[in-house]
């Protein structure tokens, strides 16, 4: 099985006023094409950090990131900027949808980003994906019309726009109730299992954890199992 | 699509994308009436002057044109010298005198001139009322008399001295009012002085030969054709240009000003949307030309109801006073460009920095 996201030794140190914050002590993490991982770990563990630097939105201290060959630590702002455009996927807490655009509008804007512009997109995966969302009748509704599970899920689809390497979701079910979060996991698997979608889930909720093959947990900077 | 999140993003705010839209537009007003109305005046000026049946005018260098002085300061025997030179049918000496207008704003000019060679040399005739006779009368066109509401046996106030009027000229000629050459010259205590002499050459002449015969009698002065003179008013002046240049500096600045700033508090507004298109993996030429659109678009409205603005405005201000507002299609252009150039301009700052953000720090924003 190929190894689609590696760290190796991986350290961030925040400078705080005159003193340092060690995020990552090391961390040396393998996933492979097509898995579902979940990183689990109290707040203040690194979780969000690691994450934050998987996706090419910090610059790690030390170590190394290689993503689908890729070694993004060596890479400047535009060259990430470029790599996270053709290969990750982000699924936030927060939905982070556009909220004057309708749930088709985010997505095609997504298409229009991946599609540098050319507004090159797959249609036949398209509607794949929204059936499985259960988004089809949506589509003209804008976020605040919508429910967090729904929101979450458009979320989920303009992640997966572009076919991305690898799909970050960060604390997925965080803002949503146990029904929607049950709902929005079963999606997650379903993509996973369907598509060989490679998901790194961040999470702190054990319940939430279990819908992934395999489960990571962090502590202090650290992955201890 | 992404042609539909700039225009959400105006939708979203439409009292900030309106107070945008009338910042550019203001500039765009700006431009075209200011430089209309010079223009348009000067333009008119020449028009009027040029309207006359002489084909030569005689003066001093400088003393004549846009942005001459206009003051009386060549002596009247010339007119009887070069009355006397062959190939001149008639002549006439003109005083022009500008000064702040009484009833509106702006500067009006005065002619004075004596009635019995003037007729010979211009094709004025008297519509209304007599013709000058006494000291204190003037004759006014009827662009003043509809404007002003002077009538015939109305007292006018000229040079602290009250005129009576006594009759309204037609056609448009020179200036707009005209009284008696010598009472001006009693006046402004220019004895036996005048600005400038019309010439009528006699038909079977050669104007221009005519006119090397002036200039060779008199040597160190200056004669126009009168066919060139709007021409000349046309080309404007150096002040003009130096005003004009001003105008387009401050509408450039108050709609650069404008976009600049309302870009800058929608940016501030929407850090968090900053974040998310960077997590999307939108590059920093994207995020800019993002944020140039929505600059274009409400600069190409700024300017669409800049032009409505300024149609409307010239019509109430030529329909209420006696300006003229010339409409050049070049300035137009300029216009245009000065509205859209100035947004695109404005818009930079907060487009640069903005897709030099931190992308997490965007996303955390509140």
């Amino acid at each position: 099985m190929k190894t689609i996201l590696q760290t190796i030794d991986l350290k961030m140190t925040y400078q705080i006023g005159k003193v340092a914050v060690n995020a990552l002590r090391g961390v040396n993490l393998a996933v492979n094409e097509g898995e579902f991982v979940a990183i689990m770990g109290p707040s203040g563990c690194g979780k969000s950090t690691m994450l934050h630097i998987l996706g090419g939105m910090l610059s790690p201290s030390s170590g190394s990131v290689i993503i689908d060959g890729e070694d993004l630590s060596k890479m400047n702002d535009g060259a990430r900027t470029e790599l996270r455009r053709r290969k990750i996927g982000f699924v936030f807490q927060k939905f982070n949808l556009f909220p004057t655009l309708t749930a088709e509008g985010n997505i095609r804007l997504a298409e229009n980003i991946r599609g540098n512009g050319s507004r090159k997109n797959d249609s036949e995966r398209r509607t794949e994906i929204l059936r499985l969302l259960k988004l089809e009748s949506r589509l003209n509704h804008k976020p605040l019309e919508l429910s967090g599970g729904e929101q979450q899920r458009v979320a989920i689809a303009r992640a997966l726009v572009g076919y991305p390497a690898i799909v970050l979701a960060d604390e997925p079910t965080g803002n949503l109730d146990s029904e929607n979060s049950q709902i929005v996991l079963k999606m997650l698997q379903e993509l996973n299992s369907k598509f060989g979608q490679t998901i790194v889930m961040i999470t702190h909720s054990a319940e939430a954890a279990e819908v992934a093959q395999r489960i990571i947990r962090m502590k202090d900077g650290q992955i201890v199992q | 699509m992404s042609n539909s999140l700039v225009t959400a993003n105006l939708q979203q705010r439409p009292i900030r994308t309106l107070i945008s839209i009338i910042g550019v537009a203001l500039g765009v007003v700006l431009v075209i009436l200011m430089v209309g109305l010079s223009h348009g005046m000067l333009q008119e000026q020449g028009r009027r002057n040029s309207n006359v049946g002489a084909e030569l005018l005689f003066t001093r260098p400088n003393n004549y044109g846009p942005g001459s002085s206009a003051v009386l300061s060549l002596p009247v025997q010339y007119a009887t010298k070069i009355a006397e030179l062959p190939g001149i049918e008639a002549v006439s000496p003109i005083g022009q005198y500008l000064k702040p207008s009484n009833q509106s704003f702006g500067m009006e000019m005065v002619e004075g001139i004596e009635l019995e060679t003037y007729q010979k040399v211009t094709p004025i005739s008297i519509s209304e009322g007599k013709n000058l006779v006494a000291d204190d009368e003037v004759i006014i066109d009827q662009v003043y008399h509809h404007d002003r509401k002077a009538n015939v046996g109305d007292i006018i106030d000229l040079f602290g001295h009250q005129f009576r009027v006594a009759g309204i000229y037609q056609p448009e000629i020179g200036a707009r009012i005209k009284i008696k050459l010598s009472e001006m010259q009693k006046l402004l205590g220019s004895k036996e002085r005048c600005s400038f002499v019309y010439i009528k050459c006699k038909p079977t002449q050669s104007q221009e030969q005519v006119a090397q015969t002036i200039l060779n009698a008199f040597p160190g002065n200056k004669i126009f054709f009168t066919r060139d003179i709007q021409g000349l008013y046309e080309k404007g002046l150096p002040a003009i240009n130096v005003f004009v240049k001003a105008v387009v500096v401050v509408a450039v600045s108050i709609s650069m000003l404008v976009i600049m700033l309302a870009m800058y508090t929608t940016i501030i507004e929407r850090t968090r949307e900053i974040g998310i298109l960077k997590s999307l993996g939108a590059s920093k030429k994207f995020i800019i030309t993002e944020i140039e659109k929505e600059a274009f678009l409400i600069s190409v409205l700024g300017t669409l109801l800049g032009f409505v603005v300024a149609i409307i405005g010239r019509f109430l201000i030529i329909k209420n006073t006696s300006l003229i507002i010339e409409f050049e299609p070049l300035w137009l252009v300029y216009a245009a460009l000065v509205g859209i150039g100035s947004s695109l301009i404005g818009a930079l700052y907060p487009a640069l920095r903005v897709a030099n953000q931190d992308p997490v720090k965007a996303l955390s924003y509140e």
